[in-house]
């Protein structure tokens, strides 16, 4: 049984390592997490999103700029490679599936792919469209997977008007579906004129506001059940 | 209030002179182009960045339909990257408003960066269409209106030629190679804004967007992109504005010192503060949201904010970045109305 002060000290080494972008120093001590056995869930949490928590302070605090978050997301995305097979059990309450990408127009991904990594920390299941995808795909990918929420991210005011036909489309199809929509651009405004369910400047607001909404449709449904029977 | 009788093209160029002129001005270095002026030539967006007569007429209708100050051409950010050999996508089959963009970089990898500038740049990709374009713009409303054009800055350029993920984790882990970038791409942008001085324009934006403090720290701009912003801008003999949208309070002063004549930052930056920073002889353009207030906006919105851009203490009334091509036609006129109105 691993010692609690051992559980820290590679907890602390998890998040450092995060924090400090260094790459080696997250997989060695994901290994070790596990070679002395830890859960790896607790590694992921407790460690790898921890440090994640401390860099979104750093660049809110612009400390860290877009290139040092980049660096320590490549950090988080080497231990969590490691602790994700030997999850057992996620448990934060909700589990969802989400449909994301960058609208048609739009070949910036560096937003989205910093959103889809709190989704991949998250345990969500994630369909990644990639970028420039055209409007109709989103619609097709979110009937095909079933998925319970899309989010549709836009990077410059020149890209961000498409996401507006998307809702329409996507609405159209399923009324139910949650979605949001992010990027430098989007404002509270906008999500509300074009009916987006939520809206995100950044990944941490991304991820709180995803588990809010399949939360709320997850509840919606099981209500819709109750009354079936 | 005596009738104005300064051409906007006069009033313009007196205030890059830094003369007295009769009124705040009213314009953009960047794309201006509306759908109400495609509509009547019967031009779609997707076709009229391939065709120098269409450009230089969608181009003109803003100034001729609504007085806005300036004729610009381009209206997309590839214009420099496909001659350096990038495939672009015009989104030919749409018929919505999509922007150009890369569909295939030149860099791949971090050792293909060793790139040089192509043997006869000038006349590859769209760069003699652009001069004819600007010949044709000219021809049509030159008399009247200035016409500008732009170019990126060296850093947003280099993001279009590759994967700007890459490019940014390297301006921290290796500058000095993408310094040697930079420095390559700054002389292509010097050949390309050489040209369009050539052809007549009056005024050329440099738009490095790339390199906002919302993306690159302020230490990084310094360090890394204005040595060689200083390069283009000291190459450069006409009319120059740098344009960087995003958080720019902390980067204004290094804007000033790349030698640019004029500044243009968006709505996120406090002009009130730059214009302390920057003393009342600088140029300083902005700063009003091109979508949500001129687009989204109401017209006493519209109206307010320009009010709100003069007390400010803006140079000119310049939006933070292109303008939305479904503009409301009321909204264009309400801007310029209270600009003529409020702004003497």
């Amino acid at each position: 049984m691993v010692t609690e002060e051992k559980k820290q000290e590679i907890l602390e080494k998890l998040k450092n390592c995060v924090i400090e972008y260094d790459e080696d120093g997250v997989k060695e001590a994901a290994q070790e997490a596990l070679d002395v056995g830890m859960d790896a869930n607790e590694a992921i949490f407790d460690g790898l999103v921890s440090g994640m928590e401390e860099v979104g302070r750093l660049f809110e605090a612009q400390e860290y700029f877009v290139p040092e978050l980049l660096m320590c997301a490549d950090a988080l995305y080497a231990g969590l490679d490691i602790l994700k097979p030997h999850v057992k059990q996620m448990d934060l309450g909700v589990k969802g599936s989400v449909v994301i990408g960058t609208v048609e127009g739009d070949v910036h991904d560096i937003g989205k792919n910093i959103v889809k990594m709190m989704f991949d920390v998250a345990g969500f299941n994630v369909y990644d469209l990639g970028r420039d995808v055209p409007l109709d795909k989103f619609v097709e990918e979110q009937i095909k997977t079933d998925s319970d929420l899309v989010c549709l991210s836009a990077m410059m005011t020149t890209t961000m008007v498409g996401m507006q036909k998307v809702i329409e489309k996507l609405r159209e199809k399923n009324p139910d579906v949650k979605i949001m929509i992010g990027g430098a651009p989007v404002s509270k405004e906008v999500a509300d004129k074009w009916g987006a369910d939520g809206y995100a400047p950044d990944a941490n607001n991304a991820l709180q506001e995803a588990i809010n909404m399949v939360s709320a449709l997850k509840k919606m449904r099981d209500e819709a059940e109750a009354k079936k029977r | 209030m005596p009738v104005s009788t300064m051409t906007p093209r006069e009033r313009i160029l007196k205030l890059f002179n830094g003369e007295e002129i009769d009124r705040v001005p009213c314009f953009s270095g960047m794309g201006n182009v509306t759908a109400e002026g495609m509509k009547d030539l019967g031009y779609k967006f997707a076709a009229i960045h391939l065709d120098a007569k269409m450009m230089a007429e969608s181009a003109a209708t803003t100034y001729k339909y609504f007085g806005f100050e300036c004729g610009v051409v381009p209206f997309d950010l590839c214009v420099e990257a496909e001659a350096l050999g990038c495939q672009i996508n015009v989104y030919a089959h749409s018929e919505d408003i999509l922007y150009p963009t890369i569909k295939e970089k030149v860099i791949h990898n971090e050792d293909e960066m060793d790139i040089s500038i192509p043997a006869d740049f000038n006349k590859l990709g769209r760069i003699p269409l652009m001069k004819e374009a600007i010949r044709l713009l000219k021809e049509n409303i030159g008399n009247e209106a200035p016409v500008g054009s732009y170019v990126l800055g060296p850093f947003t350029l280099a993001g279009q030629i590759m994967e700007l993920n890459d490019l940014l984790k390297l301006s921290f882990k290796k500058p000095d190679k993408v310094g040697k970038l930079l420095d390559v791409l700054a002389d292509a942008i010097v050949i390309v804004a050489r040209e369009y001085e050539d052809a007549g324009v009056d005024y050329i934006t440099v738009r490095e967007m790339g390199a906002t403090s919302d993306v690159l720290s302020p230490r990084v701009f310094k360090n890394l992109i204005l040595p060689y912003l200083k390069k283009i801008f000291s190459e450069l003999k006409g009319n120059t504005v740098i344009h960087i949208c995003g958080k720019t309070n902390d980067i204004v002063p290094f804007m000033m010192e790349s030698g640019a004549r004029a500044i243009s930052v968006d709505q996120k930056n406090d002009i009130v503060e730059t214009r302390k920073k920057l003393g009342n002889d600088a140029l300083i353009f902005g700063n009003y949201d091109p979508y949500n207030v001129l687009v989204a906006g109401d017209e006493e919105t519209v109206r307010s904010t320009m009010r709100k851009c003069i007390d400010d203490g803006v140079s000119a009334i310049w939006p933070g970045c292109d303008i939305w091509p479904t503009v409301p036609p009321e909204n264009m006129r309400a801007m310029m109305d209270e600009i003529k109105n409020y702004g003497g």
